[in-house]
């Protein structure tokens, strides 16, 4: 697997990567795939592209992988058309939505809803449950890079069709210290709903400035924007905030949990490391499908995938679905809301498999 | 320049020959013939390694002639190589064949860097640094916005190149491909050095002053030089393109600019052989610390991984150091210092 353990996701990166490691470890002890095991290779690939393509290159040439996991934008991106070509069913934790149309992405899957359909569960949940009678009030923060502006026209579009008034856009770097004349100018707005498109720490940073301006607005982040270490990094000003995610987190009452519990020792991990996890699972009955039908290689293993209805990878997410032309894992993600400092699950949302969503 | 003992030159035109000696020019073709033939009983993995090479010694050639020869501090070279990269991208797609491509990748690119080069006139050092990185920002802002023409965040699909009818789609093929292009390169730039303009890029590097009074046209020869740079780094940028298949804007941030700096440095500032020096060390560097991580993980048995990475971003910054306050000349001086020993081996002194 690739994974980032020294560059700048490394924060986020090193659980998943956690997840990936014990996942592969839990399918081995467990003879999930019969008397095959898993032979799990991991290279820190620093976030760099080049470094993502010299350590592909390793695992195809030497390793002789028949499937990779990958991380972020960067390599799975800069290998779409390897994987494709070399035909390596490759599941990553980059939720891009054009990565899941197989016509442009045949080998790309992932385990969670993609960053569009995120958006659009959220603001269909507080579209269900806004109760005054004029139209709520939505502003956007995001940085400016294709991660951050990926989820923006997507949230646009169906803030409009569900009848959110769009007040306000405003860009807060990933490594800004302050966000002060951001919210200044959403202040004088004032959004019902703020969705914030960054990571960990710069949805800190912009809690902490909304803290201090007293800005009153219902914050809601992507699925790197918050988890665990939010409550750490914000204190205080995360209360309320909702996290988009797409697993559980440590502790829930799921079948996968025991597991989890007992390979790490009742350690608490973030809902990162479940995904990994649970995207481990994922594999592995793609592979046991297609050890079934005879023959172990890529393409067998993706069109394997592509049979999966409903999958349930131990509760650990929301059931996963793929189509030969539809890639989209599922059309569900979990709101959580900090309470206390901790993540609580406030609502599981689920969207229509529209059409003409795909890839976008 | 030292040469070899024994060489008499009588003329200037002999005395700056790339290769005076036959034995230098034996070396060289013996050199170019094992980098040839070797790739061939290599796997793909130790091929691509050497398709990286030859881009990174591109794009640290170039931005060698820029920042070592003429004293023009850049932080934007990444940028550039990315305007090669898009502007391939986006004429493949059209059909434009690779020959013209590639040429074009380097114009526009050479346009790019030209019109960032402009404020070259009035700033220096760390002046120009900072006007360098706002092109940086200014081009990666245009990669990230320029949807219709770059994909914006969805990034960019390059099919591989074809020459003639045929398909570089293999990386045995593009090494070969890169490795003509970037022989090209160096051999270029090595001429440039040779040449009026070249000797001008030094004297303005040198100082500015003297070089105007005895002719020198600053401004000419500073936006010649970020012409001629940002040229050769929109080449690279085009291989770059060709070989990954798909860019993103973020393939070309202001780390990769650092990165191209930090070959030249540890290279050697001014030397065209230190730039592919600093482009070998820097693109093997991180692949011989994710060995050493496999090798210590066979050995230990566990999983050191996660603990040696912490220790390779600490690794760079110490190697950069290291190199700064022991070989500030880099490792083309101490190639130098090397051959010097052996020609008077046994007898040092």
């Amino acid at each position: 697997m690739l994974a980032d353990l020294s560059g700048p996701t490394s924060d986020v990166s090193t659980p998943y990567a956690s997840g990936l490691r014990d996942g592969a470890k839990y399918i081995n002890d467990a003879g999930l795939l019969g008397a095959a095991k898993l032979k799990f290779t991991l290279v820190d690939y620093a976030y760099n592209a080049q470094q993502a393509l010299s350590a592909y290159k390793k695992f195809t040439s030497q390793d002789k992988i028949l499937f990779l996991q990958g991380w972020g934008t960067q390599d799975t991106e800069a290998l779409t058309q390897f994987v494709s070509k070399d035909k390596i069913p490759t599941i990553s934790a980059s939720y891009s939505a054009h990565l899941t149309d197989p016509a442009k992405a045949p080998y790309n899957f992932f385990v969670a809803a993609d960053y569009s359909t995120q958006v659009r569960a959220a603001l269909k949940y507080f579209k269900d449950n806004w109760k005054e009678s004029r139209a709520p009030k939505l502003a956007l923060i995001f940085p400016n890079v294709p991660y951050g502006l990926v989820s923006i026209p997507p949230a646009k579009e169906y803030a409009k069709e569900l009848g959110f008034e769009l007040v306000g856009e405003e860009n807060v770097d990933l490594k800004a210290m302050d966000a002060t004349a951001q919210l200044l100018r959403l202040a004088k707005l004032a959004p019902d709903f703020t969705w914030i498109g960054g990571t960990t720490q710069s949805t800190a940073v912009i809690l902490k400035d909304a803290q201090k301006l007293a800005l009153k607005t219902q914050f809601f982040t992507n699925i790197w924007g918050a988890d665990e270490n939010l409550a750490l990094l914000a204190g205080p000003a995360a209360e309320g905030v909702i996290s988009l995610q797409a697993a559980v987190t440590y502790g829930q009452d799921v079948p996968g949990m025991k597991v989890i519990e007992k390979l790490t020792d009742g350690k608490p991990q973030m809902t990162h490391y479940i995904r990994g996890f649970a995207s481990m699972l994922v594999m592995a009955e793609g592979i046991k499908r297609a050890q079934a039908k005879g023959k172990l290689g890529g393409e067998e293993i993706k069109a394997a995938l592509e049979t999966l209805r409903d999958f349930d990878p131990m509760g650990l997410t929301p059931p996963i679905s793929y189509f030969p032309d539809d890639h989209r894992p599922n059309m569900s993600v979990y709101l959580y809301a900090f309470k206390g400092g901790k993540l609580q699950l406030l609502a599981k949302q689920s969207l229509e498999r529209k059409k003409e969503w795909l890839g976008k | 320049m030292q040469q070899k003992c024994g060489l008499f030159f009588c003329s200037y035109r002999a005395e700056s020959a790339l290769f005076p000696s036959g034995f230098q020019r034996a070396c060289l073709a013996v050199f170019l013939l094992a980098l040839t033939v070797t790739p061939l009983v290599m796997n793909s993995y130790y091929v691509s390694i050497l398709c990286l090479i030859n881009i990174a010694v591109i794009g640290a050639v170039s931005l060698n002639l820029l920042t070592g020869l003429c004293g023009q501090i850049s932080l934007g070279h990444g940028a550039f190589f990315g305007v090669g990269a898009y502007t391939a991208g986006i004429l493949a797609a059209k059909g434009v064949p690779f020959l013209l491509v590639l040429p074009a990748s380097g114009a526009v690119a050479a346009l790019a860097g030209m019109a960032f080069g402009l404020p070259s006139l009035r700033l220096k050092g760390i002046y120009l640094a900072i006007a360098s990185l706002a092109a940086q920002l200014i081009l990666e802002y245009v990669f990230l916005r320029w949807e219709s023409m770059t994909g914006g965040s969805n990034g960019l699909m390059v099919m591989a190149p074809s020459i003639l009818g045929l398909t570089f789609d293999s990386d045995l093929k593009m090494f070969y491909l890169t490795l003509v292009v970037a022989a090209l390169t160096v051999l270029a730039v090595s001429n440039i050095t040779r040449t009026r303009p070249g000797r001008a890029f030094v004297a303005i590097r040198d100082h500015y002053l003297s070089a105007e009074i005895v002719g020198v046209n600053l401004f000419a020869g500073k936006l010649q030089a970020f012409g001629l740079s940002s040229f050769l780094a929109g080449v690279g940028g085009c291989l770059w393109a060709h070989y990954t298949n798909f860019i993103t804007p973020e393939q070309f941030n202001i780390g990769l600019s650092i990165n191209y700096l930090a070959m030249i440095i540890i290279g050697g500032l001014g030397s065209v052989l230190g730039a592919v020096f600093g482009a070998v060390f820097l693109t093997i560097l991180p692949e011989a610390l994710n060995a050493v991580a496999g090798v210590a993980a066979q050995v230990l048995g566990g999983d050191p991984t996660a603990s040696l990475a912490a220790l390779k971003g600490g690794v760079f910054g110490l190697v950069l150091t290291l190199f700064l306050i022991f070989e500030p000349d880099g490792l083309a001086e101490r190639w130098r210092m090397t051959k010097a020993y052996w020609k008077l081996y046994p007898f040092a002194h």
